[in-house]
């Protein structure tokens, strides 16, 4: 099976000075994981909320895979963090600047997955990038759910417009897991999704089988 | 405390973080924090650094990762206040 998971989060929307308290950040980052910092050449705030948006990450893809899942980000472990000198690639729909780059591993249950995350002084994104994935990064006007969540859904809409052929393509949510779940008339179409939005920032991630 | 008591601190708790005030009003221990609240996933952590300052207690990585509708938050709180009184 397939799976979708991706996050994304506006820096300037979260409390920064409360990120960099020992409190707030050592609930779901261990400390195997705070030798990644050092070499990641990022603000250490960035950091954290990077480390947050892999986990969130991983998390969604594998809660499509096991409705059962709870979040919990401190048994999801970011092994490996690598500065990538790809800031644009083919599948990523991003009209904003990037200023860093990042592809590493992400660990849960002893099952491995790949990641790749961008990043400005506004947002830190990330997309499990296992397969052939495709998503997208927009900033929005308002910053309200019902904004984020139609917005967020016309734009994966538009994407998947341009790879299958249907003008019959609808977004439901999954009875119980709660992602999203493309749909062609009645029918659930087998290209997991999933969404992010955050202050002013919506994203997407698809995996095409 | 009982749980009607910790669950009128919580609301104040959670008050920040959601957009849909209405539903907060009714909130119950079914209560969903993201699906229903609508309280974007990336405040969680905000929530329980609120709640051990608000109860007075320590919330571990285990304890947190149930903490994902009203009434399991309710389970965790008063589970945390009965080991410290």
């Amino acid at each position: 099976m397939i799976s979708a998971g991706n996050d994304i989060v506006a820096l300037k929307a979260v409390d920064l000075q409360r990120t960099g308290l020992p409190a707030f950040y050592s609930k779901f980052i261990t400390k195997a994981e705070f030798a990644l910092h050092e070499h990641s050449a990022l603000p250490f705030t960035t950091f954290v909320w990077l480390l947050w948006s892999i986990k969130e990450s991983a998390y969604k893809y594998f809660k499509q895979l096991d409705i059962g899942l709870m979040f919990s980000p401190s048994k999801i472990i970011v092994e490996q963090l690598t500065l990538s000198d790809q800031k644009q690639s083919n599948n990523l729909q991003c009209d904003l600047p990037i200023e860093t780059c990042f592809t590493g591993v992400v660990i849960q249950n002893d099952t491995s997955i790949y990641f790749r995350s961008v990043i400005n002084a506004d947002f830190a994104a990330t997309t499990i990038d296992s397969g052939k994935v495709y998503w997208g990064i927009k900033s929005i006007a308002k910053s309200d759910y019902k904004t984020q969540s139609d917005a967020v859904r016309l734009l994966a809409l538009k994407a998947l417009g341009d790879i299958v052929t249907s003008d019959d393509l609808w977004i439901d949510k999954h009875p119980a897991g709660g992602y999203p779940i493309l749909m062609h008339g009645h029918h659930v179409v087998d290209i997991p999704l999933s969404f992010a939005h955050h202050g002013n920032f919506i994203s997407y991630s698809f995996q095409i089988p | 405390m009982n749980r009607q008591e910790i669950l009128s601190e919580l609301k104040k708790v959670l008050t920040p973080y959601t957009e849909n005030k209405e539903m907060l009003d009714g909130i119950n221990e079914e209560t969903d924090l993201i699906k229903d609240l609508k309280i974007n996933s990336a405040n969680l952590v905000d929530i329980i650094i609120d709640a051990e300052s608000q109860y007075n207690i320590e919330i571990d990585f285990d304890a947190a990762e149930k903490m994902y509708n009203v009434g399991n938050c309710i389970d965790v709180i008063a589970e945390k206040i009965n080991k410290t009184a």
